[in-house]
């Protein structure tokens, strides 16, 4: 625990004194105010749906390049030596590192905040809605991130672990338009239903919080999380 | 010099036929030797002898492929978290995270390693004053020259109170006086602890190690302190003399000296007609004497003296005398 608590801390000083986290974080918040402002002042809508939207697929561009430089950059600073020799654990290193990120996550999230105001200033939205909507984008933010954390392990190169990990996000938010190449009974149609990132995303946009989904995006971090701790213990 | 059996019992770092393979590369070849409580050993070898590799499984970085690492009398393979507690490691790259502070850094490997926070202000003054950073205590990494790169990742290593010091050329990229200090600053921890010390600068070794091991290939091809190195490696020993003499003369003089094998002459640097002659003589008591008497009588001794093989030419030997390639 008190493994884990140090590099989480050093992971989000590390974020914090580097200027990459600013301008990812400006980047985003940018971006979803643009998309807010399209949403509800053009086409006066006052609901959140079409900026949690945009919000998932800005995530896809912004989470490769807050997860690159968790392992790759260690690898090629020479510190992941360091972590690897300390009285530390695959799984210490592993799970501070992902909640110095998701702290990141958190703090990007709770800047879109700012969104609500005007929304509850001029509408009526829901706010179960909006909470569920937000439930969403954090879970997927931490299946985005846990998928980038384990990319970053794989390479020493942090532009190739951003690369990788947008590759495999797209793949997994896209997926879903496969099922449209299947017959209609086909079990892979469901297979791709169920992987795809986006079609999960949708449920909470709309207010559904369906356990599945909760589970889905869990059982994804989990997944990844293992394998990055797994193959840390066997590159040694 | 001690002998290496005179130290403490207690061996801190052991390595029992170790080997490391990368595929079908063997980078180290059935390693042993071990490193006790009370001494500096160093470890030489030329680049890609496989040093670094060696120090990487004793930190617990790399797994050996065979054989077996112990520190502190814990197996790597099995009980790393309580191996690692025991060990500083410094790497051949000082392992820094630039944008931290020199504080906030410390502070993160003090507190992994199991420093309490009552104790950690304590902690940091005493390796910060060991390895001299305290102006440069509140820096950012980045800024820092190479010097104080170099010491902060020697401080890392002195934080928690380790039983082993494993360096990797810890005082690369340091200017004379660093260097000094940083050898005065192993050499009193290494009284009552184990320091495995890879180094290029083999004068080094020879100021501050109680035993040395020269590694080739990824074999270790001796480990002894430095004058047992010297006395394995000449089977003759040399003695110079500086003489005013006849160089016939002096040349009949001393082979008829009992134990003295060979004799070249040449013409002393400076020297007024005085002659350098330089005698192959049996290693045992009395030779030097014996010289002596014979040349001192009839001519003017200037100076004599006995010649021993420096850590340099020793290594030279060992590393020449095992030229070939990697192991398969």
């Amino acid at each position: 625990m008190r493994g884990t608590l140090a590099v989480y801390e050093k992971e989000v000083a590390t974020y914090f004194r580097s200027p990459i986290a600013y301008f990812v974080v400006a980047v985003f918040l940018l971006g979803t105010g643009y998309f807010f402002l399209y949403n509800v002042f053009l086409s006066g809508d006052a609901t959140m749906a079409g900026t949690f939207q945009s919000m998932g697929i800005l995530l896809l561009t912004v989470a490769p390049v807050l997860s690159m430089r968790l392992f790759a950059g260690e690898s090629s600073a020479g510190t992941l030596e360091l972590l690897m020799t300390l009285p530390l654990g695959p799984w210490q290193v592993v799970l501070g590192k992902f909640l110095g990120a998701v702290t990141l996550l958190l703090v990007i999230t709770a800047g879109t905040l700012v969104d609500l105001i005007p929304l509850y200033l001029f509408g009526k939205p829901e706010t179960t809605t909006i909470l569920a909507g937000y439930l969403g984008f954090v879970l997927l933010g931490m299946a985005c991130l846990a998928i980038g954390q384990l990319c970053s392990a794989l390479t020493q190169n942090q532009i190739i672990a951003a690369v990788l990990t947008a590759a495999v996000l797209l793949a997994l938010w896209f997926v879903g338009h496969l099922q449209n190449f299947q017959a209609p009974t086909s079990a892979l149609r469901d297979l791709f239903a169920y992987l795809s990132l986006n079609l999960h995303f949708v449920d909470f946009i709309q207010g559904l919080v369906r356990t599945e989904a909760v589970a889905f995006y869990l059982a994804i971090c989990a997944v990844a999380l293992t394998l990055n701790a797994g193959y840390l213990e066997w590159r040694r | 010099m001690l002998s290496p059996r005179v130290t403490s019992p207690v061996p801190l770092i052991e390595l029992e036929s170790v080997s490391k393979r990368y595929g079908s590369r063997t980078v180290v070849q059935d390693l042993s030797f071990d490193v006790r409580k009370g001494e500096v050993v160093g470890f030489l070898g030329p680049n890609g002898a496989g040093k670094t590799t060696t120090m990487r499984m004793i930190a617990g970085f790399t797994a050996a492929t065979a054989g077996r690492v112990r520190v502190a009398g814990h197996d790597m393979a099995t009980e790393h978290a309580a191996a690692a507690r025991r060990i500083g490691y410094l790497p051949e790259r000082p392992p820094l995270y630039d944008t931290l502070d020199v504080a906030g850094y410390l502070r993160f490997v003090a507190r992994v390693k199991g420093v309490s926070r009552a104790a950690m202000p304590d902690e940091l003054d005493r390796v910060a004053a060991a390895c001299r950073i305290e102006p440069v205590f509140r820096r950012e990494i980045y800024k820092l020259s190479k010097g104080y790169r170099q010491r902060v990742g020697l401080a890392q290593a002195l934080l928690g109170a380790p039983d082993v010091l494993l360096l990797d050329e810890p005082t690369a990229g340091l200017d004379p006086g660093q260097i000094q200090e940083t050898r005065e600053v192993i050499r009193a921890f290494g009284e009552d602890h184990a320091v495995l010390l890879s180094t290029h600068i083999l004068p080094e070794a020879t100021l501050i190690c109680r035993r040395v091991a020269i590694i080739h290939h990824g074999r270790l091809l001796a480990i002894d302190s430095p004058a047992g190195l010297q006395r394995a490696v000449e089977e003759t020993e040399r003695v110079t003399l500086e003489v005013t003499a006849p160089a016939d003369d002096l040349r009949r003089a001393l082979l008829g000296v009992d134990g003295v094998s060979g004799v070249e002459l040449r013409p002393a640097p400076g020297g007024a007609g005085a002659l350098l002659a330089d005698c192959r003589i049996e290693r045992r008591e009395g030779v030097e004497s014996a010289i002596a008497r014979a040349v001192a009588g009839p001519w003017n001794l200037h100076r004599l003296e006995r010649q021993q093989a420096t850590l340099e030419a020793i290594f030279l030997r060992y590393v020449h005398e095992n030229p070939e390639g990697p192991p398969a």
